[in-house]
């Protein structure tokens, strides 16, 4: 008996009785493509989180005074001094009101210094960032996250219209783009010079970001700011300090071990499901030992050995097994698809994922067809000739 | 005396149901020689089957020893009396036990296969046996699409296809009319014409006539062993 010849009886027996084996296949089918779309949800979940996190920047960290007067101009030139410190730039923030032809809304101000842009990278949907120069800076101008500029009813077509911001007259020059994971919330943002004219008091600054050189230096450029800090805030106990520093790297890994934790998690529970098909497949394969036990008793006289028989139990089991995890995975794939263009996320049909789906259905079928395949082995040809 | 295909030396075959034992066969010994062709004749529970399942490797006795084409049953495993089995056994059964979903061919290519013969060579000699019985236009038919005495036919193309020293038929005409079942009878006759070793199991007198050699077994134990060396008709 050659491997094809056992996987041509096995498939014959499979097409002979259609709906048995349908149903039988489900248990898996329902199990791979829950594994195959959630893994591919996981990923692109992910991918999501990366960008966005890229998007802020692996290689920056920002200190955020948790006082009015935490942090100083002079705080954020020194940091731009320490080694491995790229640029640095500051904000000050806080909350106001702006109107527009009769729509008014509370917004969040952001007053930026002119390396901002550099280091934060917003994407401008319409319109333009503000002035880098540093002739510019007094200029009363304003960028308008997307979701402010729905607030105040502001369009594309509003570039250049004034508005006010806590009554006072600013230009507005351009929107984010908010889809882009920046600016999500309702802000406005202005120059550091126009906000501190508006609501901010000189020297002090609410947050200072900083870039490393690099994402490899990020954790020694934490160190110094965290050391300069210290020796120059004087604080003795984390509890007096009056900043807290944020490392986007450190973020990303945390973000990163969360969601695999969680991908993992819901994967299991799917995992569970095909479990409960391959069992689903070792009842049907019982049911048709006992069904076939005549059969199996012809075999043996006119020469099968029980190693015989039993692969060509085995592989029925197998053979169904993985004919689910196949149909499973591409209804899995197609799901995936779906998702991803709901989702918004890169579809792409991962090799691993292929792996893992026809891999574990065929050990599923392995597992749960031996008890079936060795039970037919085992019954002795008289016995099962005689079994009516 | 010529070559034993058959030898049992008092041979004892109990089977244990609970705490009850049931006495198949009571000591029984029988010669079959090569070429002959043999009928275990009697009523149900006489103990035939048993026989039967002795003879053709698919029982093990109780005690004695059991030996067919001059290997003794005793002395082997599974897997060797599988081999015993696949060599030297060809097996037609009263209910034809032509496996589902198989060809007529495939059914007969079937015992070839399982010796490990290549698939291509063993339906080349399938069909050719199949042909030799009058069933050469019947080759891709299943089991469903076959008379009767066409499924004998094939099932005993089956057991000859091995080419065996023994050829072992339970009732295979038992489920056939009579004409089928005379047409079988024949066949059976012709092959042991050729030269073939034939023991047939049968409760039906007129059947066993068409043996040379009857032997009549009542209890568990030989009662009558008769030959005739001239051919008597089926019924």
């Amino acid at each position: 008996m050659t491997p094809w010849l056992i996987l041509r009886m096995a498939l014959q027996r499979i097409r002979a009785s259609k709906m048995r084996s349908a149903l039988t296949m489900l248990g898996i089918i329902i199990g791979v493509t829950s594994v195959v779309a959630l893994i591919s949800v996981g990923q692109g979940a992910q991918q999501g989180i990366d960008e966005s996190l890229a998007d802020l920047g692996a290689n920056q960290i920002s200190v955020t005074a948790t006082t009015p007067d935490g942090l100083q101009d002079s705080d954020a030139a020194n940091i731009a001094a320490l080694p491995n410190v790229l640029r640095v730039s500051s904000e000050v923030r806080s909350n106001g009101s702006a109107s527009f032809e009769g729509n008014e809304t509370s917004l969040g101000l952001i007053g930026v210094s002119p390396g901002y842009e550099a280091i934060a990278t917003p994407t401008v949907a319409s319109g333009r960032f503000l002035p880098a120069a540093p002739g510019a800076q007094s200029a009363r101008v304003a960028v308008l996250s997307a979701v402010a500029a729905d607030e105040l009813g502001m369009r594309f077509d509003n570039l250049g219209d004034e508005f006010r911001i806590n009554g006072v007259a600013f230009q507005f020059i351009g929107v984010l783009d908010d889809a882009d994971g920046f600016g999500g919330g309702g802000n406005v943002y202005i120059t550091q010079t126009a906000a501190r004219s508006l609501f901010a008091k000189s020297p002090y600054v609410s947050v200072i970001n900083v870039q490393a050189t690099a994402k490899e230096t990020v954790d020694s450029v934490e160190q110094g700011v965290e050391s300069y800090l210290r020796a120059e805030k004087g604080f003795v106990d984390d509890d007096d300090a009056e900043f807290i520093i944020f490392n986007q790297a450190a973020l990303q890994d945390a973000v990163n071990t969360v969601t695999g934790t969680l991908s993992l998690l819901i994967t299991g529970i799917a995992g569970i499901s095909l479990v409960v098909g391959g069992i689903g497949i070792m009842n049907i394969m019982l049911v048709s030992v006992r069904e076939r036990t005549r059969e199996i008793g012809v075999r043996r006289a006119i020469g099968a050995t029980q190693g015989q028989i039993l692969v060509q139990f085995l592989m029925e089991a197998v053979v169904l097994s993985l004919m689910g995890g196949f149909i499973g995975l591409v209804i899995g794939e197609l799901a995936s698809f779906g998702l991803s263009r709901l989702g918004d996320w890169d579809f792409f049909i991962d090799p691993a994922t292929v792996t893992l789906a026809l891999g574990f259905s065929a050990f599923v079928g392995i597992v749960f067809g031996v008890w079936p395949a060795r039970t037919a082995a085992k019954l002795q040809p008289v016995d099962a000739l005689r079994f009516e | 005396m010529g070559e034993l295909v058959v030898d049992l030396r008092n041979v004892r075959r109990e089977y244990q149901t609970g705490d009850v034992a049931t006495v198949a066969l009571a000591g029984v010994s029988l010669q079959v020689e090569r070429g002959e062709f043999v009928a275990i004749v009697g009523p149900s529970g006489s103990g035939k089957s048993t026989m039967m399942n002795l003879i053709g490797c698919l029982d093990r006795p109780t005690s004695g020893d059991v030996i067919v084409a001059r290997k003794n049953v005793k002395d082997l495993n599974d897997k060797e009396l599988t081999a015993l089995r696949s060599k030297a056994i060809g097996f037609v059964f009263q209910q034809f036990q032509l496996l589902p979903l198989t060809s007529a061919v495939d059914n007969v290519a079937t015992p070839l296969l399982y010796q490990g013969i290549g698939p291509r060579e063993a339906r080349r000699r399938a069909a050719e046996m199949l042909s030799k019985l009058g069933l050469g236009d019947r080759l891709d038919f299943d089991r469903s699409r076959l008379s009767g005495g066409q499924q004998q036919r094939v099932a005993i193309s089956r057991a000859l296809v091995t080419n065996p020293d023994l050829v072992l038929a339970d009732e295979p005409t038992g489920a056939l009319d009579t004409a089928s079942g005379e047409a079988v009878m024949n066949t059976f006759k012709e092959m042991n014409a050729d030269g073939r070793t034939i023991v047939l199991i049968t409760h039906d007198l007129d059947v066993a006539a068409a043996a040379k050699r009857r032997v009549y077994i009542r209890d568990g134990l030989i009662e009558r062993d008769e030959k005739s060396d001239q051919m008597v008709g089926v019924r």
